[in-house]
């Protein structure tokens, strides 16, 4: 057992610093596809449909607790969240794979106000363009994918949130 | 090759025209812990733990798309040439094996995805795993496109972690 947990000690210190360099910008997809519509609840057990929120631009970040570029982007999301909030721009984290009390212990950690949805099936991931974690998409008001991340960013990065503010207008 | 002095961990790095790939040792302890967390036996996970598994970032720091599929890397091992397992060929094994599903999709979202397009910018983490015992030690033949032209590199000499580094 020791020796287990001096591994994950180790884990843990030594990576971060790697995890730290983030991406940078975001990739306008060209054909920008209808987003698949879901229904996920949060960790509260309020429903979320996507097509709820046609009219708004919504940011989808596809993550899992274990994933080091996704701790790593977190708090920049929160950061950006508590500028968007007010602007009409939704921000939807999807966990995948994961149960409650996992996500719950990892917001002690990493507090984040936007919601946190379960895919714990992995069912709406599959429907996503999406093949590793994390992954972000940024859906216009007409529903379409028009702009993705793959890998961590620096989410208030002001000519990154002036991209996805211009999606408003 | 690196080495982290606090961890002892080993990485090796291979960066050409704006592409980084890097590998770095995992302790067969940490694999093996991550996944008995996650839902697999024991044995499941000292499988996995004893398959040589790094941790990889796969960075695209250039000016222009770039695309890999991990079918077209090989390992050179003992004169022999092996291909990596990917998600989908451990996939098969845990069909066969009816490991539960949640654990499946821990494992699958766990390892660098099998196909990749990177715009610049982008870039992913995921364990590798090349199905050679701890302590082995192969070449890694990696190819990528960037932009429809074929870019092919070599990393001589990876070492697969022991429990003692």
């Amino acid at each position: 057992m020791f020796r287990i947990l001096l591994s994950l000690f180790i884990l843990v210190v030594s990576l971060p610093s790697i995890a730290q360099q983030a991406g940078k910008g975001l990739t306008q997809l060209p054909d920008r596809p209808q987003a698949p519509d879901f229904v996920l609840a949060d960790l509260d057990g309020n429903q979320y449909r996507l097509s709820d929120y046609r009219g708004q631009v919504v940011i989808i970040n596809f993550w899992a607790t274990w994933c080091p570029p996704c701790r790593a982007e977190m708090p920049s999301m929160q950061r950006a969240w508590q500028q968007l909030e007010q602007e009409s721009i939704l921000m939807l984290g999807i966990n995948v794979g994961e149960d409650e009390d996992t996500i719950f212990q990892f917001t002690a950690n990493y507090p984040v106000e936007f919601p946190l949805l379960m895919d714990q099936d992995s069912r709406v991931i599959n429907q996503w363009p999406v093949r590793g974690l994390p992954t972000t998409f940024v859906v216009s008001p007409a529903g379409k994918i028009t702009y993705r991340a793959i890998g961590g960013r620096e989410w208030d990065d002001p000519d990154l949130l002036a991209t996805v503010r211009a999606l408003t207008q | 090759m690196g080495k982290d002095e606090q961890s002892g961990l080993r990485s090796w790095e291979w960066t050409q025209a704006g592409v980084s790939v890097q590998l770095v040792q995992r302790l067969p302890d940490q694999t093996r812990a991550f996944f008995q967390a996650r839902g697999f036996t024991s044995a499941d996970a000292d499988a996995i733990a004893r398959a040589c598994v790094f941790q990889t970032i796969f960075r695209n720091e250039g000016k222009e798309p770039l695309a890999y599929d991990l079918n077209d890397w090989e390992t050179a091992h003992r004169g022999q040439i092996l291909p990596l397992q990917t998600r989908e060929r451990w996939e098969k094994t845990w069909q066969d094996k009816g490991v539960d599903q949640a654990a499946r999709i821990a494992f699958r979202w766990s390892l660098l995805p099998t196909r990749q397009n990177f715009e610049p910018g982008d870039y992913n983490w995921g364990m590798t795993s090349f199905g050679l015992l701890p302590g082995e030690s192969f070449d890694l033949s990696l190819l990528v496109t960037i932009s429809g032209k074929t870019l092919t590199g070599r990393i001589p000499a990876i070492v697969c972690a022991t429990d003692q580094p």
